[in-house]
């Protein structure tokens, strides 16, 4: 058995090598902040999100039977904590810093086609948040998490041909979302 | 093979196959196929495609330089959290022992070492007939200078050796999976029966011990280990241990428990019981064939650790 497997790292975990835990750390982190990012569009908030899953992992260690991917698991728990998240927080507060963060990578001395570009990331990022979380949640989990279908199916407790229809539907919804906004933003 | 034909339909409905790039190379090429052919299919196909993109190529935030140290900070706390919960839990490890001694266990080792005491009484003469008088097998098992066989044992003798009382339990559950035929191994789990501070090692190395006795060196270890043990609790597991093996040597050792002062009332009617019990077997026929050679070398070394015991 491949004892560097990211299940059975965190079979090692549940046995009581906590520490191997860091290995997974280092694997899993940035895809975390992904897609708490792209659900919430907090930046700092999404590093708290990160740290709260691997805490629920290593508390909930147990509940890890090794017989699915430890991704799905994974991911699993990541959605509790953004669910968890978005009771506690009022949604206005999401997405607020989007602008922050257009001007952190808009600011100092751009050209301005790259200006341009970052004006289309902004317009884009608002319109994924203008999704219901349910559409946002799917594409997220396909584009920015690189999950297959059957694991998103997995994770949805759904078939692969259902998360497919509603990725197809939530790419039109967001598809109108922006394109309005690009026609809004040239009216203006 | 003839090519796949598809219409829009078709098309539109494998859209998101192929753009996450988890469609079939056939069907890709019937999509390719029909795009050429199908204005219509090729802008929507094209407009989606560079939504998929851009949403391909929005920024992510990097983490910030707190985030690992606090990812590991947390992950320490968590471990020493566990390990005072560990040490915390070790009363009801000690139940759970406790349960172990119960009469189930002591028929699933009766059970499991019936046949095999049979086959040892013979094998034993015949050993001990080799064997010249105060031969290798009767000196300290832990001096045995026998290398770790692999990595399994030398990170069970390490772990033996651990000052933690949870990592050396740990250690001796491991030892069941391993299966330590290695002298070293055998010897490091002898001399933590003898001389392991925490009653719960001593009990769980017993267990242990007791499901290898089919190795002479463990029988002569369990023996010796007799007289050494002071908690009521091991003394009695002992006894019990000695009465499933039927190891009859072990009288000697039982009978100066008997005259310890402090010794529980519990324990000393188990002893007796266990006394009598191993040798009414006495003129059993598997008795027949232990050479007195054998007993002697066994008195030796028992007051040889009269001695030892005494200091
Ligand atoms: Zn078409």
């Amino acid at each position: 058995m491949n004892s560097l497997t990211d299940n059975s790292l965190m079979l090692q975990v549940k046995a009581g090598q906590v520490d191997k835990m860091g290995l997974l750390f280092e694997r899993y982190h940035r895809p975390l902040l992904a897609f708490f990012y792209h659900a919430t569009s907090h930046a700092t908030g999404s590093e708290d999100l990160v740290q709260t899953v691997f805490y629920r992992m290593l508390k909930y260690r147990h509940t890890f039977s090794g017989e699915g991917e430890f991704r799905t698991w994974m991911y699993h728990l990541a959605r509790n904590v953004l669910a968890d998240a978005a009771k506690k927080e009022k949604p206005a507060k999401y997405h607020q810093d989007v602008a922050d963060w257009a001007e952190k990578i808009g600011g100092g001395p751009t050209a301005d086609a790259s200006l341009q570009k970052n004006q289309e990331v902004d317009l884009l990022h608002r319109a994924l948040g203008q999704l219901s979380a349910d559409a946002r949640e799917v594409l997220v989990l396909s584009r920015f998490q690189e999950l297959k279908y059957e694991q998103i199916a997995t994770l949805l407790n759904t078939t692969a041909g259902a998360v497919k229809v509603r990725a197809h539907r939530a790419l039109g919804q967001l598809k109108d979302i922006y394109m309005k906004m690009e026609n809004g933003s040239k009216v203006h | 093979m003839e090519a796949k034909f598809i219409n829009c339909e078709q098309v539109r409905e494998g859209l998101m196959d192929w753009l996450a790039n988890e469609m079939p190379a056939d069907e890709a090429q019937a999509v390719e196929a029909h795009l050429a052919q199908c204005p219509d299919c090729r802008r929507e196909q094209a407009a989606v495609w560079q939504l998929w993109q851009a949403m391909g190529n929005l920024p992510v935030p990097e983490p910030s330089e707190q985030m690992r140290p606090r990812f590991y900070s947390m992950l320490a706390e968590f471990q020493a959290a566990e390990q005072r919960k560990q040490q915390w839990s070790v009363a009801a490890l000690v139940q759970k022992l406790r349960d172990w001694w119960q009469p189930a266990y002591a028929m699933r080792l009766a059970y499991g070492l019936a046949l095999l005491v049979v086959g040892l009484a013979a094998g034993y003469g015949l050993k001990a007939r080799v064997d010249a008088p105060g031969a290798a097998t009767q000196q300290p098992l832990a001096a045995v200078p026998a290398p770790a066989e692999n990595a399994q044992q030398a990170q069970l003798l390490a772990l033996l050796a651990n000052p933690s009382a949870v990592q050396r339990l740990r250690a001796v559950s491991y030892a069941e999976e391993v299966a330590p035929t290695n002298e070293r191994v055998v010897g490091a789990l002898l001399s933590t029966l003898y001389q392991d501070p925490n009653v719960n090692v001593r009990l769980a190395t017993l267990e242990v011990l007791a499901g290898l006795a089919d190795d002479p060196t463990v029988r002569q270890g369990l023996v010796r280990a007799l007289a050494q043990q002071d908690s009521p609790l091991v003394q009695s597991a002992m006894a019990d241990v000695m009465v499933q093996l039927q190891e009859r040597r072990s009288v000697r050792g039982l009978r100066k428990l008997l005259r310890q002062d402090n010794l529980n009332e519990q324990v000393k009617t188990k002893i007796e019981q266990s006394i009598q019990s191993l040798s009414h077997d006495r003129s059993a026929p598997a008795d027949a064939s232990t050479p007195s050679t054998y007993h002697e070398n066994n008195d030796h070394t028992d007051s040889a650790l009269d001695t030892s015991v005494a200091a």
